[in-house]
């Protein structure tokens, strides 16, 4: 196998599983990996649907 | 750190003052309700930094709207430093209302007067010393849009939330008064903060104040029995409204004294509104308006100079510039700068071909066809999306967009539709998350399950390279029409589609009534060029992060899977179709044999089946998946090398053998299928339940079956039109006697 080969798998298997990767991790945290006019927004969608609040 | 909160009316500039503030670039819009989620950013010129809190625009804090209950409970609970009231000073009475309400919550306050270079431009002057000694708040003139006061603003709230603010009231009627006086010493007796807003609101009978002060209640409803007022009766709420205007009439009305004394001044937005808000015109003049921004963006031959003058006086064929200004007609700016994008992308590719030409096979066909093929042909419409995006955000930061909800309010009421519910399926032309989240403004249940379902099919920026690619196939292989008209008209398939669906769901299981619309029309303005460029440089940045992630690992795998077979053991471009996705494409493609991609493509059907299932990761994969497909190929189907991009997904699909119908039907299907995982994602978000959210799926599915075999037959055979026609009357007729006969259980 050349070197070429070698870099090439590597640097395949690094952005495939880094991708996956941050997918999961921000799924985790409960960050969405969409956000095109929200991409500023500091809090998650879900986390202020969320958002009941209460009076006192 | 202190936490300052800024509120105010609907488009009163809270987020422009915001961006001011923090340097953000949050997204603004000339209509109201565009935040409808609080949003964080800090302020940074002080020696401490400061949080700022943009809040979603509201009326008042009684709790009509859910983004009214965002607004309340986070002063009320997260009880903010300092609460700045942003106001549109050109309409200053009406702004005020809230003032009045925030007047009563114990919390520091500054009064920020916005818009005040349109008060200036008007001649109108505003006393804001007389203000600040009758509202006992700082007033301070601001432009936020010009960055005007923003200094002085933040210096006099810091220098006021230190200190400690007790709320009063603007209410003068004295037996009033004197029923707000008693609540609020009985809650002060309960340990209750904010005596005094708890205290009106409870007066006013808030349904909120009541299910929390059941111990209280009796009290209002003791008083409420010794006293009628005229005019009112017992509805205290309304009586308690009309006493803060008057309270802002008598005492705030005077500060502004006007140039103009007339009550009403016909304005150039009013006008202006004559014609773009006609009863009749004003939908022609929207559909015309939408056509000319997809000539500008698409057209290769701009505004038809090509066949207008004599050849040869706008054609550069055969010139060095060819490539970029067309040949026949001149380019549009979206397809000019689209076809210099081409000649970048190709002169890279090209030269790593060159780099890799020595090694082995799979190396140059992964890096070459696989990601470059995949990534460029995305790349390639970059251009025209930013110019697309380019005019609607013209339209949107001028305020027409606002008009266009409405026009369709006016048009489509009776079927059950408001204009509230179409101004996040309009946001779904740029992204259909933020435009799902957006229907939370929307009060009524139903129908924001219903407008939830159809913003997919308002096409999305990640739609473009798939309307873009195949209709330039289609001109291309077919010589039919221009790019511009078949992506204009598929764009209007999928906004009838919309309204086709929604219509039946209001008929059927989402039946209801439709909510009320008032819309302030925020006046027109010219678009701010530091807006458009943020935003065209955040959809930049964001195209750019999706091609170079998702993007490039989806077509990674596309490749790696299309050149394996179930042993893995490496394939040739031409045994593609022994491969692990060839495979698992042929399984599926049978699927789509209705839709005319499927299994009548001799072997080629599980390309376009591939495609559309990829789709569902990122829309922009569907082009991708094409492009690195085809890039591998086209080699094999005819005697030519292509330097992939979006040329050789036209190749390939000329190549194919798909028919005319066949790739209107893809195109439709793709629009109007599941989106991608993020919308997906974003929907089952804002679904009241699973069974919801299930229902939600199975209809996407359903609709872009139904629409897309119909393209396909209609298209193939004219006469199967009469058999949809047949369908859709029966399937009215049934609704309608259904209705009818529950109508009349009901009575």
């Amino acid at each position: 196998m050349q070197p070429i080969e070698i870099i090439v798998i590597v640097a395949c298997v690094l952005i495939v599983g880094g991708v996956i990767f941050k997918a999961i991790y921000d799924k985790k945290k409960g960050k969405s990996s969409c956000c095109c006019d929200c991409s500023k927004c500091t809090k998650c969608y879900k986390k202020d649907q969320n958002d009941g609040g209460e009076n006192n | 750190m202190h936490r300052f909160a800024l509120a105010g009316n609907p488009n009163s500039g809270k987020t422009t003052l915001f961006n001011g503030l923090t340097g953000s670039t949050a997204h603004v819009g000339n209509w109201p309700g565009v935040t409808v989620d609080k949003r964080e950013g800090v302020y940074k010129k002080f020696d401490e930094p400061i949080a700022i809190v943009d809040l979603p625009g509201i009326y008042s804090l009684s709790p009509y709207t859910p983004e009214e209950v965002i607004a309340r409970n986070y002063i009320l609970d997260e009880k903010p430093d300092c609460v700045i009231n942003i106001i549109d000073a050109t309409n200053l009475e009406r702004n005020l209302y809230l003032t009045t309400q925030l007047l009563e919550i114990d919390v520091p306050m500054v009064l920020a007067l916005n818009m005040m270079d349109a008060v200036e431009k008007r001649g109108d002057y505003i006393d804001e010393k007389a203000l600040e000694n009758r509202l006992g708040i700082p007033v301070v003139k601001i432009s936020a849009l010009k960055g005007e006061g923003l200094d002085k603003l933040m210096e006099r709230a810091h220098q006021v939330c230190s200190v400690i603010r007790y709320g009063k009231t603007v209410i003068e009627d004295v037996a009033l008064k004197h029923l707000i006086g008693d609540i609020k010493i009985a809650l002060e007796g309960q340990g209750v903060s904010n005596p005094m807003f708890h205290a009106v609101k409870l007066a006013e009978f808030d349904e909120i104040e009541v299910l929390m002060h059941k111990d209280t209640v009796n009290m209002v409803e003791a008083f409420k029995k010794s006293h009628q007022y005229d005019g009112f009766g017992d509805d205290f709420e309304a009586l308690i409204a009309d006493a803060r205007y008057k309270y802002i009439t008598k005492y705030f009305s005077p500060t502004l004294k006007r140039k103009n004394k007339e009550k009403f001044v016909v304005t150039p937005s009013d006008k202006a509104d004559k014609v773009l808000t006609h009863k009749i015109w004003g939908i022609p003049i929207f559909l015309v308006i939408l056509f000319t921004i997809f000539h500008l963006t698409f057209s290769e031959n701009l505004f038809f100079l090509g066949g207008l003058l004599p050849e040869g006086w706008v054609s550069f064929e055969g010139t060095a510039f060819e490539g970029v200004f067309g040949a026949g007609g001149i380019n549009s700016p979206g397809v000019m700068l689209m076809s210099l994008v081409e000649i970048l992308t190709t002169f890279i590719s090209d030269g790593v071909a060159t780099l890799l030409a020595t090694s082995p096979e799979w190396v140059s066909g992964l890096i070459c066809d696989g990601v470059l093929g995949g990534i460029f042909a995305i790349l390639g419409f970059l251009p025209q999306i930013l110019v697309l995006f380019l005019f609607f955000s013209i339209l949107e930061d001028s305020g027409y967009m606002a008009r266009i909800a409405f026009i369709l309010d006016r048009a489509l009421r009776k079927f059950g539709l408001s204009g509230r519910a179409f101004l996040p399926m309009i946001m779904g032309f740029g992204c259909s998350v933020p435009a799902m989240i957006n229907t939370r403004t929307l009060a009524d249940e139903k129908e924001k399950i219903a407008t939830v379902r159809v913003i997919p099919f308002f096409s999305c920026g990640a739609k473009l390279p798939i309307l873009t690619a195949v209709s330039g196939a289609i001109v291309g292989y077919f010589g039919v029409g221009n790019v511009d008209f078949i992506t204009y008209g598929m764009y209007l398939i999928g906004m009838i589609t919309a309204l086709v669906a929604v219509v039946l769901m209001r008929e059927t299981t989402l039946k209801g009534d439709t909510p009320p619309f008032i819309m302030e029309l925020p006046a027109y303005h010219a678009p701010q060029l530091w807006n458009l460029v943020m935003l065209l440089w955040d959809k930049a940045k964001h195209f750019i992060h999706k091609a170079f992630t998702i993007i490039l690992a989806s077509t990674i795998i596309i490749w790696v899977i299309s050149h394996f077979s179930f042993s893995w053991n490496y394939l040739s471009d031409d045994l593609m179709h022994q491969s692990i996705l060839g495979g698992l494409g042929q399984l599926i493609q049978p699927l789509f044999t209705p839709l005319g991609f499927g299994s009548q493509l001799n072997g080629m059907g599980w390309v376009f089946a591939v495609a559309a299932i990829t789709g569902l990761i990122a829309k922009e994969n569907v082009v991708s998946t094409l492009g690195t497909l085809a890039t591998c190929l086209i080699g094999t189907m005819i005697d030519i090398e292509s330097d992939g991009g979006v040329g050789a997904v036209s190749i390939m699909i000329a190549n194919t053998g798909i028919t005319l119908p066949a790739l209107l039907a893809f195109i439709a299907f793709n629009m109007t299928t599941i989106p991608c995982f993020a919308a997906v994602a974003a929907a089952k978000g804002e679904m009241p339940n699973k069974k919801k959210f299930n229902w939600t799926i199975v209809f996407w599915v359903i609709t872009s079956y139904i629409v897309a075999s119909a393209l396909y037959l209609i298209g193939t055979a004219w006469w199967t039109a009469f058999l949809y026609l047949a369908v859709a009357i029966v399937a009215i007729t049934i609704i309608k006697f259904t209705n009818k006969k529950r109508e009349k259980i009901g009575k």
